[in-house]
């Protein structure tokens, strides 16, 4: 119960889009890091030849890992890709971080506009109309 | 920052400068590699459609290694970063942050040499 209390006032600090943005591409951050290191020691079984390799994929083929990467990988990956961008270029042109802000609401209307049709793409694939 | 014609005092060493700079110059290439990988694998092909073959057949040109090396690399290191800073974020006891980034860079070091070696080692 404590533990959250204190998630609740974490997650309720008034930083607003700033806070937002920030929390979100920590846990994305982290997210992609666990999957990389998944994804880069599967594939380092493609050295042990295709029939060690192929037998490994119904892992990555059933359904509840497919789904997680519709709702978690894709997603995150998109998030901390197009929040990096918004970091990147108020580092460089730091004029932009007057409007951060505004910013990070256009690139969460980007976000939108481009994850929407990918998850439809995934999961009509997902039953087999791709 | 201050009216106080204090001067900030300059760090001992440059290495999180460099930190901040990889990380955000590996940004900008990982959006590029990163991206069209995404788009290709997942939304052109899809998960289902992926099997030795097809990672082989990719590999069948050196660009597709390259590009592989390169997105794994610059990915693998810019995790790898991402991590030390969330541990001294958040792990304020000395032993403890050596400890835990000891493992981290076992860790990357690991991953980087297995994901190279199987890159340009592959033969089908």
């Amino acid at each position: 119960m404590a533990a959250f209390a204190d998630w609740f006032r974490a997650v309720t600090y008034r930083g607003r889009e700033g806070q937002i943005a920030w929390m979100l591409h920590r846990i994305t951050g982290l997210g992609v890091f666990f999957f990389l290191a998944l994804h880069i020691i599967d594939i380092f079984l493609m050295s042990f030849g295709p029939e060690l390799f192929d037998s490994l994929l119904f892992f990555y083929h059933q359904f509840l890992f497919k789904l997680s990467i519709v709702f978690g990988l894709f997603p995150g990956v998109l998030y901390h890709g197009l929040n990096g961008i918004r970091v990147v270029a108020i580092d460089f042109w730091p004029n932009l971080g007057k409007k951060q802000a505004m910013l990070w609401r256009i690139q969460m209307i980007v976000f939108v506009i481009a994850y929407i049709p990918s998850a439809i793409i995934m999961i009509r694939s997902m039953f087999g109309t791709h | 920052m201050t009216a106080r014609g204090s001067v900030r005092p300059r760090p001992a060493s440059s290495f999180e400068l460099y930190s901040w700079f990889f990380m955000r110059i590996s940004a900008i290439i990982m959006v590029l590699l990163v991206g069209f990988h995404l788009f290709y694998m997942h939304l052109v092909l899809s998960v289902d459609a992926i099997n030795f073959e097809v990672i082989s057949g990719r590999w069948s040109s050196p660009f597709w290694r390259l590009y592989d090396f390169f997105m794994l690399t610059f990915a693998w290191l810019h995790c790898t970063n991402g991590v030390r800073i969330v541990i001294d974020d958040y792990v304020h006891t000395q032993g403890w942050s050596v400890f835990a980034k000891a493992i981290l860079y076992l860790f990357a070091f690991i991953v980087i040499v297995l994901g190279s070696y199987v890159v340009f080692t592959f033969q089908p």
